[in-house]
């Protein structure tokens, strides 16, 4: 699913944010994505869901380089990922649903389909209330959710999402977590990245663990006791 | 009467609104008002000159249509020498010319005018009345009518017959006449052509330019959308809908209005009773031209700005 080979990044003249990564992410798996701050998580991000090119290495995504990409095979590829951006990046002009709907409408949903699962999907995040209201009028927490939202709808073979619980209180994180638990046993591979200890401790799902441009996997306790157990 | 509760109301908005949504705000700024302006501004130029083409047209029709195939040939009043000729002479050289065309093959048909005729032709210019004395002078005149696509050389060969019949007759072709006329209103009509493809050219750069700003200042939400697997035919269709919606407006707007300059304009030369002006009847092809004006115009802008933003887009990761 995704393959990162001696991956470097950096901004401009700037020096390396990401210096030498390497790992590889099966279909289907769920990962944290965990660090200090400035250690690179987002920049990490943004070369997976193709927002950069690395400035030196090979990324592979869904089986195929980056860097030798054309624009229509970009295009293809971006409609299979969701992301949920630090920052949620909303459209203010536009209704809370209408922002939720935004990807389903990009790849050409009927209308009929659209107003159902938004809704939906909408009253499941708590937000069935606010579906006529402009996101810059609501609170981080629901302008959280709503950029949820939108990067689930699709049903996404990828979902990156960036600190998605920093500003909900643990009940909605936890209740979003398990969202994407749910998302995740239906086939879709996860890349979360969060300081959340206590988030990361109650799911127990391997951590990539990125400090000074360098990544480091770290499998979870829960598996390696699933591991230790089944070797004996 | 039934209250809609709020909420619902809500909703029926946004379906309604749902189909003008705009995935980018194009459609609240103050470019936007400046687009349209000049738009409608360029389209009322654009109606003018259109009408301006048709008139000039028009104008060389009703110039040269009396003119073509026709010719006048005159017999002078008096001898080379001065001496006037008498009535008896005078009548015996108009019957030489008209047996000369009655036979030559060229001619359609003569009318020998009558005194009453020429009077009447130069009385505008002399005055009412003074020509009551028979015994003034007047020269005698043939109007002739051609077969259509006698040649010239058929003419010449005429004039040089009717010469040696009729010492001093003239026979004037309205050539070099109909001639300048059609160079002068070809000219004006080319001058109307130039000023057309100038309102064209304008509307493209302003709506180009107008896209580019606006790109430049949603560039952060393109991104977003390209991010999120937008098409960049996906993301001009966006620009494209909103420049044929201002389009549309601005120039139907401005033919409007520029219609209703023309009527004014055919007002006030009907109360001047121009007689060089044709009668203002707006001709078929003229009608067809002003309706579709604001359509080629729109046009003009959605293609404008559907260029633009691929151009711009091509450049984006
Ligand atoms: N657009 C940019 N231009 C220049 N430098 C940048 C840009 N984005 C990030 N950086 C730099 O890259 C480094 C890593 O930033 P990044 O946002 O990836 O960190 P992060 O791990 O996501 O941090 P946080 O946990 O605070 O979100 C920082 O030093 C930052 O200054
Ligand atoms: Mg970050």
């Amino acid at each position: 699913m995704i393959r990162f080979e001696h991956v470097g990044l950096r901004y401009g003249i700037g020096p390396e944010v990401l210096s030498d990564i390497n790992f590889t992410l099966a279909p289907g798996s769920f990962h944290f994505l965990t660090g200090p701050s400035g250690a690179g998580k987002t920049s990490l991000m943004n070369l997976m869901y193709l927002g950069r090119l690395p400035t030196r290495g090979l990324v592979t995504m869904f089986g195929q380089n980056i860097n030798k990409m054309k624009r229509e095979d970009m295009v293809a590829i971006r409609q299979r990922i969701g992301v949920v951006f630090q920052d949620f990046r909303l459209l203010n002009h536009m209704s809370t649903f209408d922002n939720v709907a935004l990807p389903l409408r990009i790849v050409g949903k009927p209308e009929k389909e659209i107003q159902s699962n938004v809704s939906e999907l909408l009253e499941w995040v708590g937000l069935g209330e606010h579906m006529n209201v402009l996101p810059n009028t609501m609170s981080g927490g629901q302008q959280q959710r709503i950029a949820i939202a939108r990067a689930v709808v699709t049903r996404p073979r990828l979902l990156l999402a960036d600190e998605p619980t920093g500003n909900l209180d643990d009940e909605i994180g936890e209740r979003l977590l398990s969202l994407f638990e749910q998302l995740n046993r239906m086939g879709t591979t996860l890349v979360i990245a969060t300081h959340n200890q206590m988030l990361m401790d109650k799911f127990p799902h391997p951590r990539l663990i990125l400090s000074k441009g360098i990544l480091t996997i770290e499998e979870s306790k829960f598996n390696l006791r699933k591991k230790l157990e089944g070797l004996f | 009467m039934k209250v809609v509760p709020l909420q619902k109301k809500e909703k029926v908005l946004g379906k309604v609104y749902g189909k003008r949504r705009y995935d980018l705000p194009l459609n609240n700024n103050e470019n936007t008002r400046f687009l349209v302006i000049l738009i409608a501004l360029m389209s009322f130029l654009a109606t003018l000159g259109l009408s301006g083409f048709f008139t000039l047209g028009a104008m060389a029709e009703r110039w040269t249509s009396g003119l073509k195939n026709n010719l006048t040939l005159e017999i002078p009043a008096e001898t080379k020498e001065g001496r006037l000729l008498s009535a008896e002479e005078m009548t015996s050289l108009t019957q030489a010319a008209v047996s000369i065309l009655s036979s030559y093959p060229a001619v359609e048909s003569h009318t020998v005018m009558s005194r009453e005729d020429i009077q009447k032709l130069v009385e505008p210019w002399l005055g009412e009345g003074t020509l009551s004395a028979a015994a003034f002078p007047l020269p005698g005149l043939i109007s002739v009518k051609t077969k259509p696509g006698t040649e010239r050389k058929s003419l010449e060969a005429l004039t040089e017959k009717i010469h040696s019949a009729v010492a001093g007759a003239r026979l004037d072709t309205h050539e070099s006449w109909l001639r300048d006329v059609l160079r002068f209103t070809g000219a004006l009509q080319f001058a109307a052509t130039l000023l057309l493809a100038t309102i064209a050219l304008t509307t493209i750069i302003a709506v180009a330019g107008a896209v580019n700003a606006r790109l430049s200042v949603h560039r952060a939400d393109v991104e977003l959308l390209h991010l999120m697997g937008a098409t960049d035919r996906y993301i001009s269709r966006q620009f494209q809908r909103h420049a044929l919606l201002l389009g549309l407006a601005g120039s139907a707007a401005g033919v409007a209005a520029g219609s209703l300059g023309l009527l004014a304009i055919g007002w006030m030369t009907g109360e001047m009773d121009v007689n060089l002006l044709p009668q203002h009847r707006l001709s078929l092809p003229q009608i067809i031209s002003t309706a579709t004006t604001p359509l080629i115009i729109a046009l003009l802008a959605v293609m404008a700005a559907r260029q633009t933003v691929l151009q711009a887009l091509a450049k984006m990761p």
